[in-house]
């Protein structure tokens, strides 16, 4: 029996207690809503809601991507010798950024290019270019990626 | 554009912040441009290819040829590309009507075969997934968050179809040691673990009951 969102997310501890520390002061209105946004994909999830838990969860990741790399900035800079976040990327590109250069900090973590794909099954014709049954495997992996993610980000370094 | 721009001075020490010498030049043209040189013209992009040295590129934007005129690896040899097929969408299907599902669809994962058996009916591999707009391989961890893997822990095993057809059942993931195994990936996993899938092959002719 495969499993049902609502097991799924029983199980995802992160998701349901998100530790955002790695977001700086700063970003604090940022934090807000990523905990709002969580808090209603554990609600979808909870009503085996597939799409909104896809669209939530891709909406979730940009965002927390978002913050992690502009924390990120200095760490990044001296990596490539010069980073200038911009806040108006797409998630794409907050993904290409961490998958080239932040992954190393957290190896555990696999951010696959397909988050992207799964994400734009908000709009119609992504969706029906894709086999039925997509958003239902979609959900359970965006799940699944995200608290892995969130249990990576918890024990990282508080910011100074 | 249709010609290359000014070439531009860039200092070395760019790093430091410093803008004086020593400089590179820097010559530059559109992706277009640079791909109907190298089949019309290629004595005026043969300076180019003296020792080349890919620092950064966007597969998106850059087209087949110079990707491959450059040697830019965004795949290991032999990857096979396919998709995940759940044991309840297969049943009751050909291939045929599999792939018509399928074929539009980019692909889901990666296959980099280990081990094919004499008889072709039994194979092993390292399952790849597309990271960074590259394919590389998934470690156990990586492995978990998709659902063929979950699917399979649950003993609903479902099978991936490769484009060109073929079609394997998934059997079981089995992580172990193989340091040998680095030669045939972008990018070594930690500690040369490696989950190697084992497969079994189904039949063009056959109906793929689950």
């Amino acid at each position: 029996m495969t499993d049902t969102l609502r097991s799924i997310c029983d199980q995802c501890t992160y998701l349901k207690n998100p530790r955002l520390d790695f977001i700086p002061a700063e970003l604090g209105r940022c934090r807000e809503i990523l905990l709002r946004d969580l808090q209603e994909l554990v609600v979808a999830a909870t009503a085996n809601n597939e799409k909104s838990v896809v669209i939530l969860a891709g909406i979730i990741l940009e965002g927390i991507l978002y913050a992690f790399v502009s924390a990120q900035t200095d760490y990044i800079a001296g990596r490539r010798g010069s980073f200038e976040f911009n806040p108006d990327h797409s998630l794409q590109n907050y993904l290409n950024i961490f998958n080239r250069w932040l992954n190393d900090l957290m190896p555990a973590v696999t951010l696959p290019d397909l988050i992207v794909s799964y994400r734009d099954l908000v709009h119609m014709n992504q969706e029906l270019k894709r086999p039925p049954g997509t958003c239902a495997s979609a959900a359970r992996e965006m799940l699944r990626i995200l608290d892995t993610f969130l249990e990576a980000l918890s024990e990282f370094p508080i910011p100074t | 554009m249709n010609d290359f721009g000014t070439p531009v001075r860039f200092p070395l020490r760019w790093r430091t912040g410093e803008e004086g010498p020593p400089f590179a030049e820097v010559n530059w043209t559109s992706v277009d441009h640079f791909s109907q040189l190298l089949t019309s013209d290629r004595q005026a992009v043969g300076r180019f290819f003296d020792g080349p040295e890919v620092l950064c590129f966007d597969r998106k934007i850059l087209s087949e040829d110079i990707l491959e005129e450059f040697n830019i690896l965004t795949e290991p040899p032999h990857l096979m590309k396919g998709w995940y097929v759940e044991a309840d969408r297969a049943k009751n299907k050909t291939i045929r009507d599999l792939l018509s599902f399928y074929d539009a669809v980019k692909p889901h994962i990666g296959l980099v075969k280990t081990f094919d058996s004499p008889d072709a009916e039994n194979c092993r591999g390292l399952i790849h997934g597309e990271i960074g707009e590259r394919w590389l391989p998934l470690s156990l961890n990586g492995l978990k968050n998709y659902t063929f893997y979950n699917e399979l822990q649950q003993g609903v095993p479902g099978f991936f179809l490769f484009r060109g057809g073929a079609l394997y059942r998934i059997l079981k993931f089995e992580e172990k040691t193989a340091s040998e195994y680095s030669n045939l990936v972008l990018k070594r996993l930690p500690d040369d673990r490696y989950p190697e899938v084992y497969l079994r092959s189904v039949h063009l002719s056959e109906k793929p009951a689950a």
